[in-house]
């Protein structure tokens, strides 16, 4: 069977009780494809293992790219390019240059963050997302686990997640 | 997650489970709206409709429609811009920096708030542009953009440049944080779209969210970086344009004080707006259980005290006036509070100073209507700051031989109307289109605070 | 100039759609270009295929060129250059001035044949240094639409053919039957126009020449008839008088000659580190003069006791004399008795004058001047001054004559009586019975309007002429562009109705000339040399004579006199009386038309666009008027059986019981920009003795009508304030005694690290704010364009604003945007009246004293150094340049309007509407239709909608010195370059140059020494406005000083 097509899919009430059937169903030996669920749930990543987000890191970096650009451009334009007598300043001085430098830094770490988010999460217009249930966005959250890629069989996997207190146990398969 | 103290009052009320909150919030979306809604997207319609015909004359026979003169070359324009601008930050100040204090109670109301904060952005920026003599122009001459004309660039040292940056940064930013905590609920309206049009456009505009753990944790931490961002920006754009006066040398401009002044008076209006639109929306929309009495108070404590900060940067500045020892700005503070334009200055004092000390009793800070009454009071006097700050330092600066008044003409009032349709024709729009409450964010705190959880411990 | 005519004003036929060029108008190539055949052909329809291949090559280019440029609409090409015509290069010509008796020697500036500028001739030693605000706008009327542009015959236009047939048939039919005739004219100064009329009357012996004026000086040429003998009006030299005494006489505004009157006083008005001595100036008078604006002392009296006033200074000064004194009532008025003082003590060194025309109260001011020796110093009466020729009596029995129908053709010669004579009403009933009645005027005026026969004249900028304004001085008067319309000069009409065939009047003058002024001189021994070098000089004066040793003694009768004046003059009169003026823009109003004059602000009220009633503040609170900004009410104005209704405004300085109403309003048929502007005032001029008098004093009514009116002001707050960081001022003896305390020096209090750093700038923890800066700053090695402004010499005439206007192509916006504060003037006179002394809290300062001392500045960019405007600039729109400048780029402007309102001098105007081309300002002839737009300056932007601007230093005016110095290989001096506002200024109150050279005259004035590469400036009188703010202007200001007492 070939991964990423058919899934079995336990859906709880209660974020506590998937939180605990997440602990459960690894501890059973079974790969977890993915949680999902209408809020955060808090301490999931870590009870699936997942490591921190680099987010964080891209905002720095791009922040920091805003910061030189602003730089650059102004004391380029001002000091260098064509310089002006204006009110008997000198030609280029740091400190009116700094409102437009923080608001370049401010401007490109947030793009930058939010689009490497949308690039990192493949989200975008008109894609068409896998939802495993509907009701995942109301009031249910759902723990799928990908047949193509778990040494268990079916029932096995169902079993574990009835016995994990999932309200229902479903399969879904994507073509 | 932290615990919550039981002894604490509920934020939301009314035993409301997640299910409940997501039925609550996207009946609005999906049921036809009332008639209430109907009425009011009439009236600003309407408004929006005189303010188009003056807007058209002012673009077509030039700014000379306005009654600005050799003197005073900034009036209405300049205050609508600030005012407007400030209106904007309460909301930003909300969802930023509530979120970086983990205060829950914003939850239900940063939604809306952010959504005024981008519409009354969007009405601030409208003035800057009109009031240019060459819009046609000025529109993209601010940028720093190659050109034609070989090595022509923009001016660094203008805080009029400054500006241009600041309120397109924030803007932006705003922008972006209100969409990605709209995703969410995009994708909740999405999976319970009945038709297909509606499941399309919430399609579309979800970007394809499942709600997965991974995307979660990504979605927390950026939101949490924004928040980061947002602070430190809500209070630069208000300085920003603090320095369009800070930094000149007009007598009752010239002053070190503004950025902080600024600030706090644009959180001070900025929250007395979100009031006046949340007393508005709760009542249209039913959302008592949502927005409670709590929230209110919560805000009207913020406005005591940004309100009396404001008071002390007011007498702050008549004692540096006097302490300065120069005549010309001695006289331009007394010319405020004695001169032709004592009225504003009175207004001023009495709805930015006065008014708001009322909130110290409990019994005002939790009454509806005074509250409702109140904000816009407070909104009032805050416009007066403004009008103060630009028009009476103008129109009586060093050299008598110029001195001179302004009197507004239809075209002033009519241009500032134009805004105000705008803005409320925007968030009716808004209001009826989007979830007006953060469905993903209250969900969380469901557990924590809701009544309902409570009773079952 | 004359051969090129065709080709050189081929424009003007389009101007004038003149038949010809309406038929060609339409086609690509005017007829009498080369394709001429090909067209024709075409036409006919047999254009060949070389024609059209010609045509079409041509076409091809035509439109590739118009491809990369704007189309031109209106090109109008040399086919021969002109050989002295070089595109982009001015061309002066110097020339004459004369509106009636008013005169200035002036040079004209033209462009490709246009003029477009009028500058002073500083060769004439009669007008002084500068022009005045109506010859600086003169130019503007020569462009004006309401101009006639072809003879006509009552109404219906026709040939001159025709016109000259009738006239002449008229003419001698009247003649035959020996009837009257009549030429009716304003002061006549040309002597070859003289000789034409005399030829005229040989002619037609039963005609007369009879010459007016508006406003008259007859009273003084009948008392010096009188006195001396000599029935004329001397020369006054005031540069001569320690001691000035006017009695309403305005001689610094529009006395006779107050050009050279002004630029005369002035010069005993200079203070520098060598002369410490200053003349001292009385005035009584009862409207506020500019003169008495000026006055060290200025006393506000009633005009019926002005005869008795003199009298009694008469007395006391006989009293010094030790002769007996004339029997008058007696009457005590302020600083009488110093005045009398200060004159005995300068004998031969004073001057008194009078403005009334009451030949007794002259009688009277020459026998003081008698009294004081003055006769022969200060008053000449050897030379005297032809300005007032105007003979009341005749004029009068005129009227009477043409009233009993004696006179059966009259020919109103450039004059305008049923306007601006006070008999005009009674002049336009009687003309109905005349047989032949001739206007020969420039524009269908009030006059012209009630002839037959209507011969349109030239612009003076048109003609040929000349001047005797002085007895032995002469001056020419050049056309300057050829007659854009169909008219013809007066000289030559006249000329052609007394017979001669096809006269051609320049030829007629250079006979004149060669015939009676060239063998006054022996320099030159060739005519045409002598007239050559007359022409290019423009003014001629006579080798000084021997001086006749008869000596002038006064010789009237005072006695008579004195009980004249007792009979017509009292003590004290409780009603109202009424003081007629003329304002500095508008003079006699047969400018009127000219939108520049109209909203030139008078320099007292600061008003303009129309006339007003000017009331004392006693009399506004009896009626309860009060004035906020330009709002005010109507009043009812009855003057004998005359009333009218009009605006009233509170004027500091007029005399209790007193109102003043100025002359030269209310034009019915002067053109579009003044009819039914403000009210006309010559019907209310009365009779003193006998002469027209600008005084009622008797049965004058003001009533409120409580209907409120808004006057268009430019400046509406009165007081500066007392702020002297604005206008400094001092009295003569603290300026003396210790000049460097004598003014207000900001000091700025500095910590002790800076003053450890600083040194020796430092003074007891204080310096010049203008020692510290937060930056290194620019220093401008090539040039530093600086402008000194002496506020002793300042006047207040605003001849430069008209000036600045002409120059910069300021435009002119109308009394609403005026009234909306938006007037365009790139320079301004502030005019600041002093609070009374008492006057203590911001709310008893904003009041005006009720006779307030005066004090003008001229008011301009400032050229900052440290500009606030440029910094605040988004775009770098307004940026300094290399020498100092503070230049505005016009194209780069957006139109924020932050430079303005960080300009702590607010001299910075916007463009708040399309100016130009915009049927709303259609007052703004000057770029509203094609006549009017020949005026433009062509090196200086017309500025779009939505743009800033602002005074420039005359940029083009330094580029171009530049250019002409650099061809000369040299560095520019100081006579490369003059900004207009200093050329024009009579009184040399705006220096303008170069402060890094030092021979430069604004160099010396300042007493600029280098030190190192600061330049510092060492006369004491020397400060900037608002220094203690530290923007560096270049505009420094000479702190003015008042001769008079301190506490007085």
């Amino acid at each position: 069977m070939a991964p990423g097509n058919h899934f079995i899919v336990g859906v709880y009430g209660d974020d506590h009780h998937a939180l605990k059937a997440v602990k459960s169903i690894r501890e059973a030996g079974v790969k977890i494809y993915e949680v999902f669920s209408p809020f955060p749930i808090h301490g999931i990543d870590d009870a699936l293992g997942y490591k921190r987000s680099r987010l964080p890191k891209a905002a720095f970096m791009f922040g920091t790219l805003g910061f030189a650009l602003a730089l650059i451009m102004q004391y380029w334009m001002m000091g260098y390019d064509w310089q002006m007598i204006i009110g008997g300043k000198n030609f280029a001085s740091l400190p009116p240059f700094i409102p437009v430098t923080f608001e370049l830094t401010v401007l490109l770490s947030a793009l930058g963050m939010v689009f490497s988010f949308f690039v990192v999460s493949d989200l975008k217009p008109y894609k068409k997302p896998r939802i495993f249930d509907l009701r995942i966005t109301d009031n249910k959250h759902v723990i799928a686990v990908d047949l193509g890629n778990n040494k268990l069989n079916k029932t096995e996997i169902s079993k574990i997640m009835a016995q994990s207190g999932a309200e229902e146990v479903n399969e879904k398969s994507f073509d | 997650m932290e615990v919550v103290s039981s002894v604490r009052t509920p934020l939301i009320t009314g035993a409301k489970t997640v299910g409940d909150v997501t039925q609550d919030i996207c009946v609005r979306v999906e049921a036809k709206p009332p008639r209430t809604w109907f009425m009011a997207l009439a009236v600003s319609l309407s408004l929006l409709a005189v303010g188009t015909y003056t807007l058209f004359f002012t673009v077509w026979d030039g700014i000379g429609v306005w009654g600005l003169n050799k003197t005073i070359g900034w009036a209405w324009d300049i205050t609508n811009f600030v005012w407007w601008v400030g209106i904007g930050h309460a909301g930003t100040l909300i969802s930023a920096i509530l979120l970086l204090f983990r205060q829950k109670w914003r939850m239900s109301i940063n939604r809306a708030a952010e959504a005024m904060t981008i519409f009354a952005v969007i009405c601030a920026a409208f003035f800057p542009l009109v009031h240019m003599g060459r819009l046609w122009l000025g529109f993209y001459w601010v940028l720093p953009l190659p050109n034609t004309f070989g090595s022509l660039w923009v001016n660094f040292n203008s805080p009029l440049l400054w500006d241009v940056f600041a309120i397109t940064t924030y803007f932006t930013v705003s922008l972006v944080f209100w969409y990605v905590g709209l995703i969410p609920d995009f994708a909740t309206i999405r999976d319970r779209a009945k038709n297909r049009i509606s499941a399309a456009i919430y399609g579309t505009l979800s970007f394809g969210w499942t709600g997965s753990a991974k995307d979660w944790s990504r979605y927390e931490s950026v939101s949490l970086i924004l928040a980061g961002l947002a602070t430190p920006l809500v209070l630069s754009v208000h300085t920003v344009v603090s320095f369009d006066f800070a930094t000149s040398i007009i007598p009752g401009w010239h002053t070190t004080i503004f950025p902080p002044y600024f600030v706090s008076g644009a959180v001070f209006s900025g929250f007395a707006m979100v009031l006046t639109l949340m007393l508005i929306t709760r009542k249209v929309y039913k959302l008592e259980d949502y927005i409670t009495i709590t929230h209110i108070e919560f805000m009207n404590i913020i406005i005591i005290v940004t309100g009396s900060i404001v008071g002390i940067a007011y007498l702050t500045e008549l004692f540096m006036a006097w302490y300065s020892g120069v005549p010309a700005e001695q006289y331009a503070f007394l010319n405020r509070a004695t001169g032709p334009y004592w009225w504003a200055y009175t207004i001023m004092m009495t709805c930015n100073v006065i008014s708001p000390q009322l909130f110290w009793f409990k019994k005002i800070r939790t009454s509806l209507w005074a509250t409702f009454i109140l904000s816009i009071v407070v909104n009032i006097g805050m416009w007066f700051e403004r009008f103060v700050i630009i028009v009476t330092s103008l129109h009586r600066d060093f050299l008598p031989s110029s001195w001179a008044m302004f009197y507004p003409t239809f075209y002033d009032i009519g241009d500032y109307l134009f805004t105000f349709g705008f803005f409320f024709t925007a968030f009716f729009l808004f209001a009826k289109f989007f979830p007006v409450v953060n469905m993903a964010e209250v969900k969380s705190i469901i557990k924590s605070s809701s009544s309902s959880n409570k009773a079952l411990k | 100039m004359k051969e090129n005519k065709k080709q050189y004003w081929k424009g003007v036929e389009q101007l004038t759609n003149h038949p010809e060029f309406v038929k060609y108008a339409s086609k690509e190539f005017p007829r009498d270009l080369p394709y001429k055949e090909g067209i024709l052909q075409e036409e006919e329809g047999g254009s060949t295929r070389r024609d059209f291949l010609k045509l079409m090559g041509f076409s091809v280019a035509a439109a590739s060129l118009a491809a990369c440029e704007a189309p031109i609409r209106k090109a109008i090409p040399y086919l021969n250059k002109p050989e002295e015509i070089n595109p982009g290069i001015p061309n002066y010509y110097a020339s004459t001035y004369t509106n009636g008796g008013n005169y200035c020697s002036i040079v004209v500036k033209t462009r490709e044949g246009r003029p477009i500028k009028i500058e002073p001739n500083k060769l004439s030693h009669v007008t002084g240094n500068g022009t005045g605000a109506q010859v600086e706008a003169s130019v503007l009327s020569l462009y004006d639409q309401a101009r006639l542009s072809e003879p006509s015959i009552n109404g219906a236009a026709v040939t001159w053919a025709e016109l000259d047939g009738q006239v002449k048939t008229k003419l001698e039919s009247i003649a035959s039957g020996s009837g009257q005739i009549r030429i009716i004219s304003k002061t006549i100064l040309s002597p070859s126009t003289k000789a034409v009329i005399q030829e005229f009357i040989t002619r037609y012996p039963g005609a007369e020449l009879v010459m007016y004026d508006p406003i008259s000086s007859y009273g003084i040429i009948k008392a010096n008839e009188e006195s001396f003998g000599k029935a004329v009006i001397p020369s006054y030299d005031f540069s001569k008088a320690k001691t000035v005494v006017s009695f309403g006489a305005d001689f610094l505004g529009t006395w006779i000659n107050p050009n050279k009157y002004s630029s005369d006083f002035i010069k005993t008005r200079k203070l520098d580190h060598g002369n410490k001595e200053m003349s001292r100036l009385y005035q009584f008078e009862s409207n506020l003069s500019l003169t008495g604006a000026n006055a060290d002392y200025r006393t506000p009296m009633k005009p019926s006791m002005e005869g008795l006033v003199v009298a009694s200074l008469y007395n006391l000064l006989a009293a010094k004399a030790g002769s007996l004194g004339v029997s008058t009532h007696k009457v005590e008025v302020a600083y009488l008795s110093d005045a009398a003082n200060d004159l005995w003590n300068n004998k031969g060194q004073s001057l008194v004058v009078s403005g009334s025309n009451d030949p007794n109260v002259q009688i009277m001011v020459n026998a003081i001047n008698g009294l004081l020796q003055n006769i022969g110093t200060t008053i000449d009466l050897k030379t005297p001054v032809y300005f007032r020729q105007g003979d009341d009596d005749q004029m009068k029995q005129f009227v009477s004559e043409l009233g009993s129908g004696r006179i059966q053709g009259v020919i109103f010669l450039d004059c305008n009586p049923v306007y601006d004579h006070y008999l005009g009403t009674k002049i336009q009933s009687a003309l109905a019975q005349v047989n032949l009645k001739v206007s020969i005027s420039e524009r269908e005026d009030e006059t012209a309007a009630s002839v037959d026969y209507v011969a349109p004249n030239h612009h003076f900028l048109e003609s040929w002429g000349d001047a005797n304004p002085v007895e032995g001085t002469y001056s020419l008067c050049q056309p300057t562009i050829s007659p854009l319309f169909n008219t013809r000069q007066a000289q030559v009409s006249l000329l052609t109705w007394a017979g001669k065939a096809d006269v051609d009047y320049y030829e007629y003058v250079k006979k004149y000339w060669q015939v009676n002024i060239y063998p006054t001189q022996s320099k030159i021994s060739d005519f045409q040399t002598f007239f050559d070098q007359s022409l290019h000089d423009g003014v001629y004066s006579m080798e000084a004579r021997p001086m006749t040793l008869e000596m002038i003694v006064f010789g009237g009768d005072l006695n008579v006199a004195a009980s004249q004046i007792s009979s017509t003059y009292k003590t004290s009169n409780d009603g109202v009386e009424l003081a007629l003026y003329e304002t500095i823009a508008i003079g006699d109003g047969s400018q009127a038309n000219n939108p520049w004059l109209q909203e030139t602000p008078d320099p007292i009220t600061k008003a303009c666009w129309e006339n007003y009633l000017t009331i004392n503040q006693a009399m506004a609170n009896e009626f309860g008027l009060e004035m906020n900004e330009g709002n005010t009410y109507n009043v009812n104005l009855k003057v004998g059986d005359l009333s009218m209704v009009l605006p009233a405004i509170v004027q500091p300085g007029q005399a209790r019981g007193t109102v003043g109403l100025a002359l030269g309003y209310g034009r019915t048929k002067a053109g579009r920009v003044a009819n039914n502007v403000g009210v006309n005032a010559y019907p209310l001029i009365g009779e003193i003795s006998g002469s027209p008098a600008l005084n009622r004093t008797v049965n004058v009514g003001v009533t409120m009508t409580g209907q409120p009116a808004k006057v268009a002001h430019t400046q509406t707050h009165q007081t500066f304030m007392n702020r002297d960081f604005v206008i400094q001022e001092t009295t003569l003896n603290t300026f003396k005694n210790h000049p460097e305390h004598a003014f207000h020096r900001p000091k700025i209090a500095v910590s002790n690290a800076l003053e450890n750093k600083l040194g020796d700038e430092v003074v007891d923890g204080k310096m010049q704010p203008r020692e510290i800066s937060l930056w290194k700053g620019h220093t401008y090695n090539n040039h530093h364009w600086t402008m000194a402004i002496d506020l002793n010499s300042c006047i207040g005439c605003s001849a430069c604003s008209v000036a600045c206007q002409a120059e910069n192509n300021v435009p002119v916006v109308g009394k609403q945007e005026v009234l909306n504060r938006r007037e365009m003037t790139w320079i301004r006179i502030d005019r600041y009246y002093s609070s009374e002394k008492t006057a203590k809290s911001n709310a008893e300062l904003e009041v005006a004293a009720e006779n307030p001392e005066v004090t003008f500045q001229p008011m301009m960019c400032q050229h900052c150094n440290n500009a606030p405007c440029e910094t605040v600039c988004p775009v770098a729109a307004t940026t300094h340049s290399t020498e100092g400048l503070n230049q505005m780029t016009y194209n780069r402007c957006i139109g924020t309007r932050y430079c303005a309102n960080n300009c702590p001098y607010k001299v910075r105007r916007f463009n708040w509407f399309k100016y130009h081309d915009n049927r709303q300002f259609s007052d703004n002839s000057s770029m509203n239709n094609d006549l009017g737009k020949m005026v433009l300056n062509p090196d200086v932007t017309v500025r779009s909608r939505g743009v800033m601007e602002k005074c420039t230093f005359c940029v083009q005016r330094i580029q171009y010195g530049k250019l002409e110095a650099k061809k000369k290989g040299r560095r520019v001096m100081d006579e490369d370059i003059n900004v207009a506002c200093a050329s024009a200024c009579p009184t040399e109150a705006i220096v303008f140059g170069d402060i890094l050279d030092p021979e430069s005259k604004v160099s010396k004035l300042l007493q600029v020494k280098a030190n190192g590469e600061k330049q510092e400036i060492h006369e004491h009188r020397a400060y900037n406005v608002l220094e203690e703010i530290n923007v560096k202007p270049n505009v420094w200001y000479l702190a003015k000083v008042r001769n008079k007492e301190e506490n007085a």
